[in-house]
């Protein structure tokens, strides 16, 4: 990167956002606020049968006696859930940009430093998408590959009107509604989300990512995400993109479950970079994500990475229940956090069956006045014979004014079990600072340098084209921080 | 009995229960006791622990006839005996020793430890029936071992100790808390060093099964002061080891280490907490554990970097043996920090005995109980090995021969 480039991105990462786009009121859209009503007509605007309603209607009754966890390390003023929109219809064709021209400049311009394809972008920037999709011969092409091989990859919706039987099955059955108050909010007001099924024995042949799902126009702030990989199979799963996303909705509470049957396997990889707020913490996104995967079956595999820059409040924990014997869950994370962000992630691992093994690589980069947090549980239930895991967390902290916490919950009640831990918080190392300075890189290019190979553990867990796209995302969010 | 019933019968020997200030404050105590729910996720002195055996417990404190006995031994040192947590005064040049008195109400009920949601600790203030004071004069360098001793059985102590090293001072000082009867202490010990002052703190537990002891202790460390704490945990009954410590001055350093030996059905809860406010300094955190049979532990140690903190050292390191199926334990060391100029570092291991260990050692004509012996011995060999007391040294090892003789 040469000192022009960074220039630009300078001048562009001050002026983020500054083109938001405005709330449109539409007739379709209903009235502020939850209650049985709004539930009700989600679900009939969906078409949905009787007992997804009722289903909707149990998760609300729930969530009405639950209280928000508290556990996080996190400041947020008091979210009131009857100030916001739980069902806005798809945005009308006119009001969208017709073709990248009348897009804000300066989001193409980070999306060609990432590297994005041109079609691409046009999704990115909500051009509208069925428009796009004609043109995009790739994404149709995929979708007959995926049909000839059996692959179910469609939204949420559709998959409650088409394959009833799979969402009565498994529908709940990794976080059950009433978990906890995000979880029951999700499941009473989700609308919209993807859904996978592979059939047994069948290994998909590509990275399923939302863009190739036509219908994904508007993925919604509740998201359900259900993926199940029969006997066998495998399947590795993108979600989000490393390009900035603008989106109106300030509260997210998504739930993503996944289901890895026998010797099936399971990648789940994750880069979000949503609207973080302002350089004086105004705004921004509350992400309360809740992911759960069940290794249901023997020698099943689970693997989490996520790369988290985005949102104001990040609360995450993808989490595995190794439930069958020999099963692997893994998690890789990379959580960067600048200004007044907040971000308490981490993860979970229940072991239950014997001979289960876990791993856990998170690297948390804080900056500005920031506040990074890993939380993790390992457990090791009483039959959890010959598990094992491994837990690694590095913290690095640029600036004086950020925190980085580590809290992990170690609990084991089996003899055989083994449990190694080690985390680690530093400052960036001044010789390595040095020695990129005395080879002509700027402050900031070797700060940029240094925190990449700080990352690189987990970044080459990801897909091959993300990795690279993810690479430059990390450079571009220490952008004005450093130095 | 509840709360609030065993403070208004009792409340003739309890400490300052005529102050008007100390009545309000234990007053919203008791209403907090009796109205929270008891969040027990959130709440570190609660895991593990059943809250309605501290709300529903009968009290029962007797005043020692015999006061208590302080022996010079030898120069610099010194040898007290605390009955039912009371001793007798004392003064000469290096020490002064003195009982609670009723205007040192400030500095005996209020919760000084950084946990202010701690129950025990809230629980000491609200009962405080006992405890004394002791001073180290300036640039004195003395030795001092208390046994603690409960005379009967079902007696439930409440007892807060201050200990005060002035400037120069250093202190050594041995705890001994062996007691075969049923009864209950919750101690707290809240520890000033001043300026170039260093204690070396050794606490030796061993009680019998039906005996609970509660230790808290908060120490708050000046400039170039050391605090170096070292728990040895051979009870047969339930044991808290609660230890807070704030470095307020700059170069001075912490070291709390444990090591606990744990069977049947006993439980231990540890935790220990640093935080740190000043520059350059640094903070150790060790503790060791050996579980058998059904026994449960947990373990929470904290660092805690302000932001002005720079150039922090904060390390900890925990390690737990389970040598059992029906062993559980829990661990959760946490790290929290807000200046960057930091090396900070935890590890945790939890599992069995090393089986390539007992393999290599088995291959040379050791039967399978010998070589789990000496593996554990060797587990904790560090923390055994650091005693500089020759005479302390040998009790522990016998405490441990004795641990070991009942692993099979």
């Amino acid at each position: 990167m040469n000192s022009e480039t960074l220039n630009t991105l300078d001048s562009y990462s001050k002026n983020k956002y500054k083109y938001g786009f405005v709330t449109e009121i539409d007739e379709e859209k209903p009235k502020k606020g939850l209650n049985e009503d709004i539930i009700k007509f989600i679900s009939s605007k969906k078409n949905e049968p009787d007992w997804m309603l009722e289903w909707r209607l149990k998760a609300f009754s729930k969530w009405k006696k639950m209280k928000e966890p508290k556990w996080a390390n996190l400041n947020f003023p008091e979210i009131d859930y009857q100030d916001i929109y739980y069902y806005s219809a798809p945005k009308g064709f006119d009001k969208k940009p017709k073709d990248l021209s009348e897009v804000d400049p300066k989001l193409i311009e980070t999306y060609n430093k990432l590297g994005i394809p041109l079609e691409e972008q046009k999704v990115l920037a909500g051009v509208a998408v069925d428009v796009v999709f004609d043109s995009v011969s790739v994404a149709t092409t995929y979708k007959g590959e995926l049909e000839k091989l059996g692959i179910i990859f469609c939204s949420i919706g559709e998959a409650i009107q088409k394959h009833p039987d799979l969402i009565k099955k498994y529908l709940g059955s990794v976080i059950p509604a009433g978990d906890h108050s995000f979880s029951a909010l999700n499941s009473a007001v989700f609308t919209d989300g993807s859904f996978v099924y592979i059939p047994e024995g069948i290994k998909c042949p590509m990275e399923l990512s939302t863009y190739f799902r036509i219908n994904a126009e508007n993925t919604g702030q509740f998201e359900r995400t259900l993926i199940i990989a029969d006997k066998g199979s495998y399947v590795s799963y993108l979600e989000g993109c490393t390009a900035p996303k603008r989106d109106d909705n300030q509260l997210h509470a998504a739930n993503v479950e996944l289901i890895a049957l026998e010797d099936a396997e399971i990648k789940y990889s994750t880069v979000q970079n949503w609207y973080p707020g302002d350089e004086d913490g105004k705004g921004g996104i509350y992400n309360f994500v809740t992911k759960r995967g069940l290794c249901a079956g023997k020698n099943s595999k689970i693997s989490w990475t996520q790369v988290e820059t985005g949102s104001a409040i990040t609360w995450k924990y993808p989490s595995c229940i190794l439930k069958g014997d020999n099963s692997i869950g893994e998690f890789y994370s990379v959580a960067i956090t600048n200004n007044f962000q907040q971000a308490d992630t981490g993860t979970k691992m229940t072991h239950i069956g014997k001979n289960t093994k876990s791993k856990i690589i998170s690297k948390g980069i804080s900056l500005g006045k920031s506040q990074n947090t890993y939380r993790g549980e390992v457990s090791f239930l009483r039959k959890a014979e010959k598990a094992r895991n491994y837990t690694q967390c590095d913290s690095l902290l640029v600036g004086n004014q950020c925190g980085a916490h580590t809290v992990p919950y170690i609990d084991s009640k089996n003899n055989t079990a083994v449990i190694e831990h080690e985390a680690s918080t530093s400052k960036i190392n001044e010789d390595q600072l040095y020695y990129c300075r005395q080879r002509g890189l700027s402050h900031e290019e070797a700060v940029s340098l240094i925190v990449n190979g700080f990352c690189k553990q987990v970044l080459q867990e990801l897909p091959m084209e993300f990795a690279v796209e993810a690479q430059k995302l990390v450079s571009i969010s220490l952008e004005g921080s450093v130095g | 009995m509840n709360i609030q019933d065993n403070y208004l019968k009792n409340s003739n020997n309890i400490f300052f229960s005529q102050n008007k200030e100390v009545q309000n404050h234990r007053e919203k105590l008791i209403y907090n006791f009796e109205n929270d729910s008891f969040d027990r996720k959130n709440n570190e002195s609660l895991k593990n622990v059943n809250p309605k055996n501290f709300i529903d417990f009968k009290y029962k404190y007797l005043i020692p006839e015999e006061t208590s006995v302080i022996n010079n031994n030898h120069e610099n040192s010194y040898s007290i005996v605390s009955v039912n947590g009371q001793c007798s005064s004392f003064k000469d040049d290096k020490i002064e020793i003195s009982k609670i008195l009723v205007e040192d109400y400030n500095d005996f009920t209020k919760n000084d430890t950084i946990d202010k949601n701690d129950h025990f600790v809230n629980l000491n203030s609200l009962f405080l029936n006992s405890g004394f004071k002791i001073v180290i004069k300036k640039n004195n360098n003395i030795k001092i071992k208390i046994s603690n001793i409960i005379t009967d059985d079902d007696l439930t102590t409440f007892q807060k100790n201050n200990y005060i090293c002035e400037e120069g001072s250093s202190l050594n000082l041995i705890e001994e808390y062996e007691n075969k009867n049923n009864s209950t202490s919750n101690i707290l010990n809240v520890i000033k060093l001043e300026k170039n002052s260093h204690l070396n703190h050794f606490l030796i537990q061993d009680n019998s099964p039906n005996h609970s002891l509660i230790v808290t202790s908060h120490s708050s460390c000046k400039k170039n002061s050391t605090y170096n704490q070292k728990v040895y945990n051979f009870s047969e009954g339930y044991v808290r080891n609660f230890h807070y410590s704030e470095l307020v001055e700059t170069n001075s350093e912490v070291d709390l280490q444990g090591v606990f030996f744990l069977k049947d059905n006993n439980t231990s809860n540890n935790k220990t907490f640093v935080k740190h406010l000043a520059e350059d300094c640094k903070s150790n955190q060790v503790y060791k554990g050996i579980l058998n049979d059904r026994a449960k532990a947990t373990y929470f140690s904290n660092t805690h970097v302000d932001q002005v903190a720079q150039k922090t050292e904060g390390y900890q390191l925990s390690k737990g043996i389970l040598l059992s199926d029906n062993a559980t334990y829990f661990s959760k060391p946490e790290l929290k920090i807000y200046a960057d100029d930091v090396k900070c570092s935890h590890g945790s291991t939890i599992g069995p005995i090393d089986e390539n260990a007992i393999f290599y050692l088995r291959s040379r004509g050791m039967s399978k109980i010998a070589a789990t012996k000496i593996l554990i011995s060797s587990f904790i060999n560090e923390e055994l090995s650091s005693i500089d007391n020759e005479q302390m040294s040998e009790i522990i090892q016998k405490k441990l021969v004795r641990y070991l003789s009942k692993v099979k």
